[in-house]
Protein backbone atom coordinates (compact mmCIF):
# COMPACT_ATOMS: atom_id res chain seq x y z
CA UNK A 1 0.00 0.00 0.00
CA UNK A 2 2.96 2.47 1.09
CA UNK A 3 4.92 1.14 -2.32
CA UNK A 4 4.82 3.42 -4.98
CA UNK A 5 5.78 0.87 -7.24
CA UNK A 6 2.51 -0.54 -6.82
CA UNK A 7 -0.69 1.25 -8.73
CA UNK A 8 -3.04 1.37 -6.40
CA UNK A 9 -6.48 3.47 -4.93
CA UNK A 10 -5.52 6.13 -2.45
CA UNK A 11 -7.72 8.77 -0.77
CA UNK A 12 -6.92 12.00 -1.44
CA UNK A 13 -9.30 14.48 0.43
CA UNK A 14 -12.89 14.40 1.87
CA UNK A 15 -15.25 14.62 -1.01
CA UNK A 16 -17.36 17.53 0.83
CA UNK A 17 -13.75 19.38 0.77
CA UNK A 18 -13.73 19.51 -2.59
CA UNK A 19 -16.55 22.35 -2.98
CA UNK A 20 -17.96 22.68 -6.57
CA UNK A 21 -15.78 25.10 -8.16
CA UNK A 22 -12.96 25.07 -6.16
CA UNK A 23 -8.91 23.57 -6.14
CA UNK A 24 -6.64 21.89 -3.94
CA UNK A 25 -3.06 20.94 -3.92
CA UNK A 26 -1.94 17.75 -2.56
CA UNK A 27 0.56 15.48 -2.91
CA UNK A 28 0.88 11.30 -3.28
CA UNK A 29 4.11 9.63 -3.23
CA UNK A 30 5.82 13.30 -3.34
CA UNK A 31 4.11 14.06 -6.42
CA UNK A 32 2.17 17.06 -6.78
CA UNK A 33 -1.66 16.79 -7.62
CA UNK A 34 -4.20 19.11 -7.81
CA UNK A 35 -7.62 17.82 -6.56
CA UNK A 36 -10.73 20.21 -8.09
CA UNK A 37 -14.10 19.65 -8.38
CA UNK A 38 -16.07 21.72 -11.60
CA UNK A 39 -19.16 23.75 -11.15
CA UNK A 40 -21.23 20.82 -12.45
CA UNK A 41 -19.64 18.73 -9.30
CA UNK A 42 -17.61 16.01 -11.02
CA UNK A 43 -14.64 15.74 -9.74
CA UNK A 44 -10.94 15.62 -11.42
CA UNK A 45 -7.08 14.67 -10.41
CA UNK A 46 -4.29 16.32 -12.30
CA UNK A 47 -0.37 16.95 -12.32
CA UNK A 48 -0.61 19.75 -10.37
CA UNK A 49 1.43 21.80 -12.92
CA UNK A 50 0.60 24.00 -15.97
CA UNK A 51 2.64 22.97 -18.77
CA UNK A 52 2.82 26.81 -19.35
CA UNK A 53 5.64 27.79 -16.65
CA UNK A 54 5.19 24.74 -14.54
CA UNK A 55 3.03 26.93 -12.29
CA UNK A 56 0.95 24.79 -9.74
CA UNK A 57 -2.67 24.70 -11.10
CA UNK A 58 -4.22 24.26 -7.34
CA UNK A 59 -3.47 27.73 -7.00
CA UNK A 60 -5.25 28.83 -9.74
CA UNK A 61 -8.88 29.06 -9.83
CA UNK A 62 -12.29 26.94 -11.15
CA UNK A 63 -14.48 28.64 -14.10
CA UNK A 64 -16.93 26.36 -15.14
CA UNK A 65 -15.71 22.91 -16.25
CA UNK A 66 -12.20 24.87 -16.57
CA UNK A 67 -9.55 24.94 -14.41
CA UNK A 68 -7.10 28.41 -15.01
CA UNK A 69 -3.65 28.65 -13.84
CA UNK A 70 -3.30 31.89 -11.79
CA UNK A 71 0.33 33.13 -13.63
CA UNK A 72 -1.44 33.77 -17.15
CA UNK A 73 -4.71 32.68 -17.57
CA UNK A 74 -4.16 29.31 -19.39
CA UNK A 75 -7.29 27.56 -18.81
CA UNK A 76 -8.02 23.82 -18.96
CA UNK A 77 -11.17 21.49 -19.89
CA UNK A 78 -11.95 18.28 -18.02
CA UNK A 79 -10.10 16.35 -20.35
CA UNK A 80 -6.68 18.32 -18.91
CA UNK A 81 -6.62 19.67 -22.74
CA UNK A 82 -5.64 23.49 -22.69
CA UNK A 83 -8.62 25.29 -24.59
CA UNK A 84 -7.64 29.19 -24.37
CA UNK A 85 -4.56 31.35 -23.08
CA UNK A 86 -5.35 34.99 -22.92
CA UNK A 87 -2.13 36.71 -23.95
CA UNK A 88 -3.12 34.85 -27.57
CA UNK A 89 -7.38 34.82 -27.93
CA UNK A 90 -7.33 34.27 -31.46
CA UNK A 91 -4.86 30.91 -31.38
CA UNK A 92 -6.47 27.63 -32.05
CA UNK A 93 -5.03 25.96 -28.68
CA UNK A 94 -2.71 23.14 -30.05
CA UNK A 95 -3.70 19.77 -28.85
CA UNK A 96 -0.19 18.99 -27.42
CA UNK A 97 -1.01 21.22 -24.85
CA UNK A 98 -2.07 18.94 -22.14
CA UNK A 99 -2.37 18.45 -18.46
CA UNK A 100 -1.32 14.83 -17.40
CA UNK A 101 -4.35 13.41 -15.42
CA UNK A 102 -5.22 10.74 -13.12
CA UNK A 103 -7.86 8.29 -12.83
CA UNK A 104 -10.10 9.19 -9.81
CA UNK A 105 -13.61 8.09 -8.21
CA UNK A 106 -15.51 9.06 -5.86
CA UNK A 107 -16.82 6.41 -2.90
CA UNK A 108 -17.51 6.44 0.64
CA UNK A 109 -17.00 10.31 0.92
CA UNK A 110 -13.58 10.44 -0.13
CA UNK A 111 -11.94 11.27 -3.74
CA UNK A 112 -9.95 8.50 -4.69
CA UNK A 113 -7.11 8.42 -7.25
CA UNK A 114 -5.51 5.96 -8.78
CA UNK A 115 -1.69 5.99 -8.39
CA UNK A 116 -0.49 5.45 -12.08
CA UNK A 117 -0.53 8.72 -14.12
CA UNK A 118 -2.83 8.17 -17.24
CA UNK A 119 -3.39 4.63 -16.20
CA UNK A 120 -6.99 2.64 -16.80
CA UNK A 121 -7.64 1.09 -13.21
CA UNK A 122 -9.10 -2.59 -13.57
CA UNK A 123 -11.85 -2.11 -11.24
CA UNK A 124 -12.83 1.59 -9.26
CA UNK A 125 -12.30 1.56 -5.77
CA UNK A 126 -14.49 -0.28 -3.37
CA UNK A 127 -17.75 1.49 -2.42
CA UNK A 128 -18.77 1.67 1.77
CA UNK A 129 -20.91 2.90 3.55
CA UNK A 130 -18.97 4.63 5.36
CA UNK A 131 -19.67 8.61 6.34
CA UNK A 132 -16.12 10.75 5.84
CA UNK A 133 -15.31 12.66 8.96
CA UNK A 134 -12.06 14.57 8.32
CA UNK A 135 -8.89 14.38 7.26
CA UNK A 136 -5.77 15.02 9.14
CA UNK A 137 -1.69 14.95 8.44
CA UNK A 138 0.44 12.62 10.37
CA UNK A 139 4.85 14.12 10.70
CA UNK A 140 5.92 10.76 9.98
CA UNK A 141 6.72 8.31 7.18
CA UNK A 142 4.13 6.29 5.45
CA UNK A 143 5.17 2.93 6.32
CA UNK A 144 5.66 3.81 10.01
CA UNK A 145 2.42 5.24 10.16
CA UNK A 146 1.21 1.86 8.50
CA UNK A 147 3.71 0.02 10.76
CA UNK A 148 2.38 1.79 13.84
CA UNK A 149 -1.71 1.50 12.69
CA UNK A 150 -1.12 -2.22 12.09
CA UNK A 151 -0.12 -3.18 15.42
CA UNK A 152 -4.12 -1.92 16.86
CA UNK A 153 -6.19 -1.62 13.83
CA UNK A 154 -7.23 -4.31 11.27
CA UNK A 155 -5.36 -3.90 7.84
CA UNK A 156 -8.17 -4.30 4.89
CA UNK A 157 -7.40 -5.52 1.60
CA UNK A 158 -8.00 -2.20 -0.19
CA UNK A 159 -5.27 -0.41 2.66
CA UNK A 160 -7.14 0.58 4.83
CA UNK A 161 -7.51 -0.03 8.76
CA UNK A 162 -10.54 -0.44 10.56
CA UNK A 163 -11.05 -0.54 14.44
CA UNK A 164 -12.06 1.27 17.50
CA UNK A 165 -11.77 4.86 18.22
CA UNK A 166 -13.53 6.97 20.67
CA UNK A 167 -15.89 4.42 21.12
CA UNK A 168 -17.01 4.44 16.94
CA UNK A 169 -16.13 1.90 14.58
CA UNK A 170 -13.96 3.57 12.37
CA UNK A 171 -12.20 2.91 9.00
CA UNK A 172 -8.98 4.92 8.35
CA UNK A 173 -7.51 5.74 4.58
CA UNK A 174 -4.07 6.16 4.64
CA UNK A 175 -2.54 8.50 2.07
CA UNK A 176 1.47 8.23 1.48
CA UNK A 177 2.04 12.24 1.32
CA UNK A 178 5.68 12.58 1.20
CA UNK A 179 8.62 10.88 2.21
CA UNK A 180 7.95 12.58 6.16
CA UNK A 181 3.91 13.23 5.81
CA UNK A 182 0.85 10.62 5.99
CA UNK A 183 -2.39 11.59 5.65
CA UNK A 184 -4.92 9.84 7.36
CA UNK A 185 -8.60 10.09 6.35
CA UNK A 186 -10.91 9.33 8.52
CA UNK A 187 -14.39 7.44 8.06
CA UNK A 188 -16.84 6.12 10.37
CA UNK A 189 -18.40 2.87 10.16
CA UNK A 190 -21.95 3.21 11.10
CA UNK A 191 -23.04 5.15 14.61
CA UNK A 192 -20.44 7.44 16.30
CA UNK A 193 -19.93 11.32 17.76
CA UNK A 194 -18.27 13.50 15.24
CA UNK A 195 -16.72 15.27 17.88
CA UNK A 196 -15.61 12.86 19.87
CA UNK A 197 -14.15 10.82 17.03
CA UNK A 198 -12.21 13.70 15.61
CA UNK A 199 -10.73 14.39 18.86
CA UNK A 200 -9.58 11.17 19.12
CA UNK A 201 -8.18 11.04 15.47
CA UNK A 202 -5.82 14.00 16.79
CA UNK A 203 -4.58 11.61 19.94
CA UNK A 204 -3.77 8.89 17.50
CA UNK A 205 -1.77 11.72 15.37
CA UNK A 206 0.04 12.41 18.53
CA UNK A 207 0.92 9.07 19.64
CA UNK A 208 2.16 8.27 16.36
CA UNK A 209 4.02 11.23 16.18
CA UNK A 210 5.33 10.49 20.14
CA UNK A 211 6.42 6.85 19.43
CA UNK A 212 10.00 5.52 19.60
CA UNK A 213 11.13 5.88 16.13
CA UNK A 214 11.75 1.39 16.46
CA UNK A 215 10.20 -0.60 14.55
CA UNK A 216 8.95 -2.46 17.71
CA UNK A 217 7.20 0.80 18.46
CA UNK A 218 3.45 0.36 19.31
CA UNK A 219 1.06 2.96 19.56
CA UNK A 220 -0.27 3.64 23.68
CA UNK A 221 -3.37 5.72 23.56
CA UNK A 222 -6.89 5.48 24.88
CA UNK A 223 -8.96 3.99 22.62
CA UNK B 1 -25.97 54.06 22.87
CA UNK B 2 -25.78 56.86 20.19
CA UNK B 3 -24.54 56.27 16.85
CA UNK B 4 -21.79 59.18 15.82
CA UNK B 5 -23.48 61.28 13.91
CA UNK B 6 -20.47 61.89 11.68
CA UNK B 7 -17.72 59.17 10.77
CA UNK B 8 -14.33 59.61 13.03
CA UNK B 9 -11.51 60.96 11.61
CA UNK B 10 -9.33 57.65 10.85
CA UNK B 11 -5.54 57.70 9.71
CA UNK B 12 -3.90 54.48 8.96
CA UNK B 13 0.22 54.44 9.27
CA UNK B 14 0.32 51.74 7.22
CA UNK B 15 2.87 49.68 5.20
CA UNK B 16 1.12 47.14 1.70
CA UNK B 17 3.29 44.36 2.83
CA UNK B 18 2.63 44.35 6.38
CA UNK B 19 0.70 41.40 7.34
CA UNK B 20 -0.61 43.31 10.80
CA UNK B 21 -1.41 46.34 8.63
CA UNK B 22 -3.53 44.01 6.53
CA UNK B 23 -5.79 42.85 9.13
CA UNK B 24 -6.52 46.62 9.88
CA UNK B 25 -7.13 47.06 6.11
CA UNK B 26 -9.58 44.01 5.74
CA UNK B 27 -11.86 45.11 9.21
CA UNK B 28 -11.86 48.84 7.34
CA UNK B 29 -12.57 47.12 4.33
CA UNK B 30 -15.18 44.63 5.56
CA UNK B 31 -16.36 47.78 7.39
CA UNK B 32 -16.81 50.09 4.77
CA UNK B 33 -15.02 52.96 6.35
CA UNK B 34 -13.57 56.02 5.14
CA UNK B 35 -10.07 56.06 6.54
CA UNK B 36 -6.63 58.10 5.61
CA UNK B 37 -3.73 56.11 4.58
CA UNK B 38 -0.28 57.31 4.92
CA UNK B 39 1.84 54.60 3.19
CA UNK B 40 5.56 53.80 5.43
CA UNK B 41 8.95 53.29 3.80
CA UNK B 42 9.30 50.10 5.62
CA UNK B 43 11.55 48.63 3.31
CA UNK B 44 14.11 49.30 2.76
CA UNK B 45 13.52 52.76 4.65
CA UNK B 46 12.64 51.62 8.16
CA UNK B 47 11.09 54.91 8.65
CA UNK B 48 8.99 53.49 11.40
CA UNK B 49 12.27 53.35 13.27
CA UNK B 50 12.75 57.04 12.36
CA UNK B 51 13.21 59.62 15.07
CA UNK B 52 9.97 60.94 13.86
CA UNK B 53 7.84 57.76 14.05
CA UNK B 54 9.47 57.04 17.61
CA UNK B 55 8.12 60.08 18.82
CA UNK B 56 4.56 58.94 17.31
CA UNK B 57 5.60 55.03 18.48
CA UNK B 58 8.20 54.50 20.43
CA UNK B 59 7.49 50.71 19.97
CA UNK B 60 8.92 51.32 16.19
CA UNK B 61 5.54 49.28 14.94
CA UNK B 62 3.09 49.00 12.26
CA UNK B 63 0.17 49.40 12.08
CA UNK B 64 -0.60 52.90 14.32
CA UNK B 65 -3.98 54.37 14.08
CA UNK B 66 -5.10 57.83 15.08
CA UNK B 67 -7.83 59.19 16.23
CA UNK B 68 -9.08 62.60 17.32
CA UNK B 69 -5.55 62.62 19.10
CA UNK B 70 -5.75 58.67 20.16
CA UNK B 71 -2.24 56.88 18.94
CA UNK B 72 -2.64 53.65 18.97
CA UNK B 73 0.12 50.45 18.21
CA UNK B 74 -0.83 46.61 17.85
CA UNK B 75 -3.30 45.57 15.54
CA UNK B 76 -5.50 43.48 17.20
CA UNK B 77 -5.77 46.47 19.83
CA UNK B 78 -7.07 48.32 16.73
CA UNK B 79 -9.19 45.79 15.48
CA UNK B 80 -11.00 45.97 19.35
CA UNK B 81 -10.97 49.80 18.84
CA UNK B 82 -12.56 50.24 15.38
CA UNK B 83 -14.83 47.32 15.70
CA UNK B 84 -16.44 49.73 19.00
CA UNK B 85 -15.79 52.96 16.97
CA UNK B 86 -17.45 52.18 14.03
CA UNK B 87 -21.14 51.87 12.57
CA UNK B 88 -21.49 47.62 11.58
CA UNK B 89 -18.39 46.56 14.19
CA UNK B 90 -20.16 45.44 17.10
CA UNK B 91 -21.60 42.56 14.54
CA UNK B 92 -17.96 41.50 14.83
CA UNK B 93 -17.70 41.24 18.49
CA UNK B 94 -19.75 38.24 20.24
CA UNK B 95 -22.23 39.29 22.61
CA UNK B 96 -21.87 36.35 25.12
CA UNK B 97 -20.02 36.62 27.54
CA UNK B 98 -18.26 32.95 26.96
CA UNK B 99 -17.59 34.16 23.28
CA UNK B 100 -16.37 36.97 23.72
CA UNK B 101 -13.74 35.70 25.89
CA UNK B 102 -12.94 32.96 22.73
CA UNK B 103 -12.54 35.86 20.79
CA UNK B 104 -10.17 37.05 22.60
CA UNK B 105 -8.47 33.84 23.39
CA UNK B 106 -7.85 34.10 19.60
CA UNK B 107 -6.57 37.36 19.17
CA UNK B 108 -3.79 36.32 21.70
CA UNK B 109 -2.96 33.22 19.72
CA UNK B 110 -2.91 35.86 17.02
CA UNK B 111 -0.20 38.14 18.65
CA UNK B 112 1.28 35.11 20.44
CA UNK B 113 1.80 30.98 19.09
CA UNK B 114 0.98 32.11 15.14
CA UNK B 115 3.35 35.15 15.43
CA UNK B 116 5.77 32.89 14.13
CA UNK B 117 4.32 32.90 10.98
CA UNK B 118 4.59 36.57 10.35
CA UNK B 119 8.38 36.38 11.26
CA UNK B 120 8.88 33.40 9.08
CA UNK B 121 7.79 35.21 6.30
CA UNK B 122 9.31 38.68 6.84
CA UNK B 123 12.83 36.34 7.05
CA UNK B 124 11.98 34.37 3.57
CA UNK B 125 10.93 37.61 1.94
CA UNK B 126 12.92 40.48 3.40
CA UNK B 127 15.40 38.66 5.08
CA UNK B 128 14.61 40.05 8.53
CA UNK B 129 17.48 37.53 11.15
CA UNK B 130 15.56 34.62 12.73
CA UNK B 131 16.30 31.41 12.70
CA UNK B 132 14.43 30.16 9.34
CA UNK B 133 13.97 26.16 10.50
CA UNK B 134 12.59 27.22 13.68
CA UNK B 135 10.13 30.06 13.13
CA UNK B 136 8.40 28.08 10.12
CA UNK B 137 8.32 24.83 12.65
CA UNK B 138 6.81 27.05 15.42
CA UNK B 139 4.18 28.56 12.45
CA UNK B 140 3.23 25.14 11.49
CA UNK B 141 2.25 23.73 15.15
CA UNK B 142 -0.18 27.19 14.93
CA UNK B 143 -1.61 26.00 11.78
CA UNK B 144 -2.67 22.73 12.92
CA UNK B 145 -4.00 24.16 16.41
CA UNK B 146 -6.03 26.28 13.67
CA UNK B 147 -6.69 23.40 11.43
CA UNK B 148 -8.03 20.96 14.26
CA UNK B 149 -10.10 23.93 15.40
CA UNK B 150 -11.70 24.97 12.65
CA UNK B 151 -12.37 20.98 11.84
CA UNK B 152 -14.46 20.64 15.08
CA UNK B 153 -16.18 23.85 14.44
CA UNK B 154 -17.17 22.46 10.63
CA UNK B 155 -18.05 18.86 12.50
CA UNK B 156 -20.59 21.38 15.11
CA UNK B 157 -21.84 23.27 11.89
CA UNK B 158 -19.96 26.18 12.19
CA UNK B 159 -18.23 28.04 9.62
CA UNK B 160 -16.29 30.54 12.17
CA UNK B 161 -13.78 30.55 14.56
CA UNK B 162 -16.00 31.63 17.19
CA UNK B 163 -19.63 30.83 17.63
CA UNK B 164 -21.93 30.77 14.60
CA UNK B 165 -20.77 34.14 12.97
CA UNK B 166 -17.36 36.14 11.80
CA UNK B 167 -15.63 37.74 14.25
CA UNK B 168 -12.54 39.79 15.31
CA UNK B 169 -10.79 36.45 15.26
CA UNK B 170 -11.41 35.48 11.64
CA UNK B 171 -9.78 38.83 10.88
CA UNK B 172 -6.83 38.14 12.82
CA UNK B 173 -6.31 34.76 12.29
CA UNK B 174 -6.70 35.09 8.19
CA UNK B 175 -3.24 36.99 7.15
CA UNK B 176 -1.06 34.33 8.26
CA UNK B 177 -2.32 31.22 6.84
CA UNK B 178 -3.44 33.26 3.87
CA UNK B 179 -0.04 34.27 2.72
CA UNK B 180 1.76 31.07 4.28
CA UNK B 181 3.39 30.32 0.89
CA UNK B 182 5.76 33.67 1.49
CA UNK B 183 7.47 31.15 3.04
CA UNK B 184 6.94 28.44 1.96
CA UNK B 185 3.85 26.74 3.04
CA UNK B 186 1.07 25.15 1.31
CA UNK B 187 -2.14 24.83 2.33
CA UNK B 188 -2.58 21.37 1.10
CA UNK B 189 -2.40 19.79 4.37
CA UNK B 190 -5.58 22.31 5.82
CA UNK B 191 -8.47 21.59 4.18
CA UNK B 192 -10.54 23.34 7.27
CA UNK B 193 -9.12 26.36 6.86
CA UNK B 194 -9.02 26.29 3.37
CA UNK B 195 -12.64 26.05 3.59
CA UNK B 196 -12.94 28.99 5.98
CA UNK B 197 -10.22 31.14 4.07
CA UNK B 198 -13.10 30.78 0.83
CA UNK B 199 -15.64 31.26 3.68
CA UNK B 200 -14.07 35.05 4.84
CA UNK B 201 -13.25 35.74 1.18
CA UNK B 202 -16.92 35.77 0.30
CA UNK B 203 -17.27 38.30 3.20
CA UNK B 204 -18.89 41.54 1.87
CA UNK B 205 -16.19 44.24 1.75
CA UNK B 206 -13.30 41.69 1.39
CA UNK B 207 -9.99 42.94 0.29
CA UNK B 208 -6.72 41.23 -0.34
CA UNK B 209 -3.15 42.47 -0.25
CA UNK B 210 0.11 41.23 -2.87
CA UNK B 211 0.70 37.30 -1.79
CA UNK B 212 -3.34 37.23 -1.65
CA UNK B 213 -4.81 35.79 -4.70
CA UNK B 214 -7.66 37.81 -6.26
CA UNK B 215 -9.81 35.70 -8.32
CA UNK B 216 -13.08 35.17 -6.36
Amino acid sequence: MTDPAVPAWHAVALAADIEPGTSAGTRLHDRELVVWRDSAGASHVWEDRCPHRGMRLSFGFVRGDHIACLYHGWAYDTAGQCRAIPAHPDLAVPETIRVPTYASAEASGLIFVWSEMGATPMSPPAARPLTALRSLFVEATPERVAALLAGRFAPGPDGSFAGCLAGADVVLFLQPFTAERTGLHVTIDGAGDGALVSRGAEALRHAIEAAAPSRFASLEFAA
Amino acid sequence: MSQPLESPRLVLHDYELDADCYKVRLLLALLGARYERLAVDVHPGHEERSPAYLALNPRGSLPILEQDGLVLAEAEAILLHCAGLLPGGGALVPQDGADHARMLSWLFFARGPLAAAGLARLHAMLEAPGDGPALERQALAAFRVMEDHMTAQRIAGSDWFVGAAPSLADVALFPAIALSRDFGVDHDAYPALRRWMRRVRALPGFVTMPGIPDYH
